[in-house]
């Protein structure tokens, strides 16, 4: 997945929806409950890194669906809050298996008008 | 032959030698025809196999078989044996899906008496046997359950009836690897788990009702109970989600050890500790346990197979006579004995999209297989052929005991799936005389036989190198697929 966002919090909200659309048609998907994350990194790249697995562990461990998403980030730490609902397989229907965010070939580099980030998540 | 900057050398019309340099400690080792180097010089596999060789108490060779791609830190079709003393363990040189592998059942009918019926046998496979994305078993695990098939792996599945002692003694390792903790495992791993055990799972993964077209070594068919004609059932699974976790979440500890322990290596993706550290022990705990619920998550699908024939067809047990030839993984990490300059030693062989091959004599394998060797389970792409080998003595010599695992994927699933666009792939499989179930058109599309190298060259390299002899083809006449 390649990403673009002005700032890193919007880059890294739109890659945590980008993973989401992986897994489902986001537009199914309702915005019922709240469901927050934190994780730590020492480089941006470690923060990305956690972020997205965290974020893959709402659905792989709680069949949580996120339809939106926003982030902030404070020195090392970076908060995550989506809102979304459970899995519901009469509504939902999940489009790949996905076993894992990957650290393969991971970027966040500034570009041109923001930031870019590529990630690879193993299906 | 040349990659980048290195020089590769021929050592003969099946091996090829990555000299040591640049930080390895050992050279590269590649078993490939000429033609097929060409394409494993067109990705990034070979580097793969070179950094590999960076790794602290790796013995012998970094070694890439014929169906070599790229993977995850390692390449998927690569050999890593470590010193279990000074040598370290890598998460990624087993990969996401631990102990995947395959599980090869015959049967006393031919492929000619079922045809009238096949159609709706392949319905009703698809049917009871849970596959495709988010797909939940039969099987409702408690906590204290899931932790029994962790530890106990098929031989849980024995004590609920859903395998014979039959089954647990033509299972690599007798279908339980010994060490395993559950207490290794995380709660989002047994989460993961607790749902998916008796299911498929998707991408290329599958169930295949094959025929055994071709037999080249009658001796060994014959102990496998293999004969030309017969319906056989060939399964393809592992450790589902629980397996993907524990890789993900030892990838991130190794990640962590080695910042701390000042290792440093080519790619971050190698990730790994030593054997002897706590975080290598509880990995290879973890490890085990993940395997032993892909061992057990294979017999439940053999047995809802089973089952479903038995039903179908309105047949005994007996008549149906199907029994379980092999089951063997081909991701995981595994203590053993090989010789090393001239001396036994006690090594960690990873292989990563490669099977174990025991030599005839070999005390690990079942006692009705004992002259002939272990059998080697190939699956191909789900037009084409899968492969029944028996292991070898020169395997044992130059690779560990290991051989190649299947076809290896040539075209990225975008790819495949891009190429199929506007045309049905049931169709065309059919057209090949293949019937197909899927739960998701879109996954079949990227497992269409165009995406995967001839396993029949791969077989012809590994059977020519001696790292396995050629058993029996196996012609694929319906799949089921995730």
């Amino acid at each position: 997945m390649e990403v673009r966002g002005e700032d890193l919090p919007g880059l890294f909200s739109s890659c945590v929806l980008a993973l989401f659309s992986l897994l489902v048609d986001r537009r199914t998907v309702r915005e019922a409950e709240a469901r927050s994350a934190e994780v730590t990194g020492d480089t941006v790249e470690e923060q990305f890194f956690f972020l997205l697995r965290e974020a893959f562990q709402l659905f792989a461990a709680h069949t949580f669906l996120a339809r939106t998403a926003h982030v902030t980030i404070e020195g090392k730490r970076v908060m995550l809050t989506v809102t979304g609902e459970p899995l519901d397989s009469s509504r939902h229907t999940v489009l790949r298996e996905i076993k894992a965010v990957t650290a393969h070939a991971m970027v966040v580099e500034r570009s041109p008008g923001g930031f870019l980030a590529r990630f690879v998540v193993d299906v | 032959m040349r990659f980048q900057d290195v020089e590769i050398r021929k050592l003969s019309e099946t091996t090829w030698e990555i000299p040591r340099g640049n930080g390895m400690r050992v050279p590269g080792l590649i078993f490939a025809s000429e033609k097929m180097m060409g394409e494993i010089l067109g990705d990034e596999a070979i580097r793969q196999v070179m950094n590999v060789a960076h790794l602290p108490g790796i013995l012998k060779y970094s070694i890439g078989m014929p169906d070599i791609h790229w993977g995850y830190g390692f390449p998927i079709g690569g050999v890593a044996a470590m010193d279990a003393r000074e040598g370290v363990v890598s998460p990624g040189g087993v990969g996401y899906d631990i102990n995947c592998g395959v599980r090869l059942l015959r049967s006393e009918l031919t492929v000619d008496a079922l045809r009238p019926k096949l159609r709706e046998l392949v319905s009703a496979l698809h049917r009871e046997v849970p596959s495709g994305v988010g797909s939940t078993g039969f099987i409702r695990l408690t906590p204290q359950d899931e932790e029994k098939v962790l530890t106990e792996g098929s031989r849980w599945a024995a004590s609920r009836g859903l395998a014979s002692a039959e089954d647990i003694a033509c299972t690599e390792s007798g279908g339980k690897l010994p060490g395993a903790d559950p207490g290794a495992v995380s709660a989002v791993a047994k989460k993961r788990g607790r749902d998916q055990l008796g299911t498929l799972g998707s991408g290329n993964h599958f169930l295949e009702i094959d025929e055994v077209a071709e037999v080249f070594d009658q001796e060994a068919a014959r102990a496998f109970g293999l004969f030309p004609g017969q319906a056989t059932v060939l399964i393809h699974s592992g450790s589902r989600g629980l397996g993907y976790q524990v890789c993900d979440d030892y990838l991130v500890t190794m990640a962590d050890y080695m910042r701390r322990n000042a290792i440093v290596l080519p790619d971050r993706q190698l990730a790994c500790a030593h054997i002897r550290s706590p975080e290598g022990k509880r990995y290879l705990s973890a490890l085990s346990a993940a395997a032993n619920y892909a061992f057990a998550n294979r017999q439940i699908l053999a047995h809802q197979a089973r089952e479903t024939f038995l039903r179908f067809l309105g047949k005994g047990p007996s008549d149906l006579g199907m029994r379980l030839v092999y089951d063997c993984g081909h991701n995981n990490a595994k203590f053993e004995e090989h010789e090393v300059d001239g001396e036994k030693r006690s090594v960690l062989v990873h292989r990563k999209g490669a099977t174990r091959c025991f030599p005839a004599g070999n005390a690990e394998i079942p006692e009705s297989y004992g002259h002939v060797g272990q059998p080697v389970l190939i699956p191909g792409d789900m037009g084409t052929a899968s492969y029944v080998l028996a292991g070898s003595l020169e395997a044992m010599r130059v690779s560990f005991g290991s051989t190649c695992h299947g076809a290896g994927r040539m075209m990225s699933r975008t790819k495949a799936r891009g190429s199929m666009r506007g045309k049905s792939v049931i169709r065309e499989m059919e057209n090949r005389g293949v019937i197909v179930a899927c739960a998701s058109q879109k996954t079949l599309a990227e497992e269409i036989p165009d995406a995967y190298k001839d396993v029949s060259e791969v077989v012809g390299v590994v059977h020519d190198a001696g790292i396995a002899k050629r058993v029996a083809r196996l012609r694929p006449v319906a799949v089921v697929k995730g």
